[in-house]
């Protein structure tokens, strides 16, 4: 007759632990459907398309974005003028490419330490560089040009960008050159991160006239990004392929040979065409068709949906490390131990005290250099995230546990309990209870954290987004998607996470 | 009822689950005051308690002999809960000394977790554990420091229930008890642990007044029963007829001491004749 109420005798803190494995497989679940539907959707990952029949393999790294010359088009395969160009010149000459794409700086780590034999990223020839790396022939000649609104009929030239403020790419050529220029003309500069806001801004008429590469800008304009140009290009360095001074002579020999074919017959020109559009493009019936809201909506949704699970899984790592720091180091906080307490607090005031993206730069460009050895975008990410939401936890747990009446820790240590036994029995029991909605709230907070991560390029929502419209332009719908989407899981979340807090906690 | 009582008295005597120093100790003191002679169950020596600049207890010597049930009345302030408080070192004396069954609390080697299950405590308000249910509250203890299996130490509660009359309760969350039963269960949480002395701190002071008697009646049977108790208590009647002696603290010492005849029939300080004019 008492059996039953015998199970649930003393359930002490495996209700914490129950429920945060239960808050997990949410989390992780959300992922996994957001996974499902990537997979379904399209394939994510490039392939490497290896058509030659015979001769050696190239490991070739490249930039992740860098349109258009290396960017992920609507199925998430890895295109563009290098990509074109590099895979043509390996088909006539007979060798074979194994494509990867690392980001512009990784790239070129991995050309040091020997992980790839070459890089093509769009990447200017200069002396300095010559020092450490052989360069292919040029393949390309850059330069920077100024675009304005489509619909702008008064700007003709620099000279009517008096007391107009000019767009540019922070550490850009554009940029170099509109400064030079600035006090010539009377034009104000602003430097953005990205070449979408500098459009969006034109657009929406925060400023008045952008420069930037040529062919970034071309391209743009080719896929309706609502510009146009009416100067001439500025002559700028030519790009090339490089490889580890002394090595790789066969492979550069082959570049060239093909480069040299594809330029007499035409297929150069041809697929320069594909991507940067005419000389002197307006823009006008370029851009063949737009597409509808529901049409970039089907498009963009592989993406976006790897976008999701990446954020909900780093989320999830993260929530679980958390939530050990904030448990152990929020004890540590209410010890009688003077050193663990003041070890808790420091640390609580240090994380709470900097922001999340001087750590996640810290975590993902910093330590490595301390430490000489490369730290993978997930754990640099993870540790930021919960390192962060870690503190907040802290002052949770450490609230949690004090507003649970001093009698009950008298209570039980009247009986003879210990402080651990205490603390784990009757405390904490009543403590998690306390802090649960607490820490929903974090779990949330921490969720959309997650997006300050596309600054080191980690492949979350927010970041695929951005990939997504920097190739399309299409930045208020794509933002608005996102928006939705956010709001979607964590209300979900929320929900779920409240139902399992009131089974759970009673 | 007190046949019940007897019975948890004589198992704690005959356990051989505890061989610790402590135990060995306590059932000499009782051993000796069965054959008539009064063993020394708490030992309290120029106790001194300060509170910053304040100082709430000073100098307090005092004696209780196993089997007594000693009363400590008082104005508020007085000290008597930090009194009470410092015999199972839930305080910490600034100066003195508190030996119970001849360990020294301030001694840094005596382990006060051991003197603590031998040391019940009944608090004013209640202090159960919400997150368990009536019967997991008494079993916590037995379970945790003695690994009494489930099984046992259920019945065990069921029993202690029993003697407070609320055995129906067992599998009730204590915050669906009325504040006497709450009490009641505060009671049988204690003695669970088979203690040789219990403290009540004002187990009365919260309780609406119609539910008072249902919790001295415990406490009565627990006195009849030979248990050693010290009481802090505002029920002078209840104090009269249950203690074998009352002491009187105010502002920090004791005022008085001596048989509830003495202390109720004759006051001798008027410090206390004017505080027994003043609440009888």
């Amino acid at each position: 007759m008492h059996v039953m109420p015998l199970r649930k005798v003393l359930g002490g803190t495996q209700s914490l632990s129950r429920w945060v494995a239960a808050l997990l497989a949410l989390l992780l679940g959300m992922a996994a459907l957001a996974g499902t539907v990537v997979t379904t959707g399209a394939p994510a990952q490039a392939s490497t398309i290896s058509r030659a029949v015979k001769g050696k393999t190239f490991r070739i790294a490249t930039d992740t974005t860098f349109a258009p010359f290396e960017f992920r088009d609507t199925t998430g395969e890895l295109v563009g003028i290098d990509m074109d160009l590099i895979q043509q010149i390996a088909k006539t000459e007979g060798f074979k490419v194994e494509i990867q794409s690392l980001g512009f700086n990784a790239a070129l780590q991995a050309l040091t330490s020997k992980q790839a034999d070459a890089v093509i990223a769009g990447m200017t020839i200069t002396e300095d560089r010559k020092q450490v790396y052989d360069f292919t022939d040029p393949y390309f000649d850059s330069g920077v040009q100024m675009a304005i609104a489509k619909d702008n009929e008064e700007i003709k030239g620099y000279k009517d960008l008096k007391g107009a403020i000019v767009a540019v790419k922070t550490g850009s050529e554009g940029e170099a050159f509109a400064k030079r220029n600035a006090s010539k003309y009377g034009y104000t500069v602003k430097a953005v991160d990205q070449s979408s806001t500098m459009y969006e801004m034109v657009k929406s008429g925060n400023a008045q006239a952008v420069i930037d590469d040529y062919p970034v800008l071309a391209y743009g304009i080719t896929q309706g990004n609502g510009l146009k140009t009416v100067t001439a290009k500025v002559r700028g360095g030519s790009y090339g392929v490089a490889v580890n001074k002394g090595q790789n002579q066969d492979f550069v020999a082959a570049f060239n040979e093909g480069l040299a074919k594809m330029k007499t017959d035409g297929t150069y020109n041809k697929l320069l065409k594909k991507y940067l559009g005419g000389q002197g493009t307006t823009g006008k019936g370029a851009a063949a068709h737009k597409l509808s809201f529901f049409g970039l909506v089907r498009q963009s949704f592989p993406a976006l949906m790897l976008g999701l699970k990446n954020t909900l899984l780093i989320t999830a790592m993260a929530f679980v490390i958390a939530l050990l720091i904030g448990i152990i180091l929020g004890l540590w906080r209410v010890s009688p131990n003077r050193i663990l307490s003041w070890v808790a607090r420091i640390y609580v005031a240090i994380f709470r005290g900097t922001p999340v993206l001087v750590w996640a730069f810290f975590f993902y460009l910093g330590v490595p250099q301390l430490i000489g050895h490369k730290i993978s975008i997930w754990l640099a990410g993870a540790l930021t995230l919960s390192l962060n939401s870690g503190a907040y936890l802290v002052e949770i747990v450490r609230g949690a546990i004090q507003s649970v009446d001093t009698g009950q820790m008298e209570g039980a240590r009247s009986l003879g309990l210990t402080r651990r036994m205490a603390l784990r029995r009757v405390i904490l029991p009543q403590a998690v209870r306390i802090a649960t909605p607490s820490i929903i709230n974090q779990l949330v907070i921490m969720l959309k954290d997650s997006s300050l991560l596309l600054a080191i390029g980690f492949g979350e929502l927010l970041y695929q987004a951005q990939q997504i419209y920097a190739a399309n332009f299409r930045v208020t719908e794509t933002l608005f998607m996102v928006g939705v989407i956010y709001f979607v899981a964590i209300t979900l979340l929320t929900w779920l996470a409240n139902i399992l807090d009131k089974r759970m906690n009673r | 009822m007190n046949q019940t009582l007897n019975r948890t008295k004589s198992e704690l005597e005959d356990s051989a689950m505890d061989t610790s120093r402590l135990t060995q100790r306590i059932r000499q003191t009782q051993q000796s005051d069965e054959q008539g002679q009064t063993g020394v169950a708490i030992m309290i020596k120029d106790l001194h308690k300060r509170y910053g600049d304040t100082e709430v207890l000073k100098g307090i010597d005092m004696e209780v002999k196993s089997g007594e049930v000693i009363s400590i009345i008082g104005p508020s302030g007085a000290g008597k809960s930090t009194l009470l408080r410092c015999i199972n070192a839930l305080e910490r004396p600034s100066s003195g000394s508190v030996t119970v069954y001849g360990m020294d609390l301030s001694d840094p080697k005596t382990n006060i977790d051991k003197v603590r299950e031998h040391v019940g405590m009944v608090f004013q308000h209640f202090n159960l554990f919400p997150n368990m249910s009536v019967a997991e509250n008494i079993m916590l203890a037995p379970r945790m420091l003695h690994k009494t299996p489930k099984e046992d130490a259920y019945q065990q509660a069921l029993d202690l229930l029993e003697i407070v009359g609320l055995k129906e309760k067992a599998d009730v969350r204590p915050t669906d008890l009325s504040g006497g039963q709450q009490q009641r269960v505060a009671i049988a949480r204690a003695l669970a642990m088979n203690p040789a002395v219990m403290l009540f701190d004002e187990a009365t002071s919260a309780l609406d007044p119609e539910m008072v008697g249902d919790v001295l009646e415990v406490i009565r049977s627990l006195a009849e029963g030979g248990m050693t108790m010290i009481l802090v208590t505002h029920e002078m009647g209840f104090a009269r007829e249950v203690s074998s002696r009352v002491i009187f603290t105010d502002a920090g010492v004791i005022e008085e001491e001596g048989t509830p005849e003495q202390i109720f029939g004759t006051p001798q300080s008027p410090r206390l004749r004017s505080f027994l004019s003043k609440v009888l």
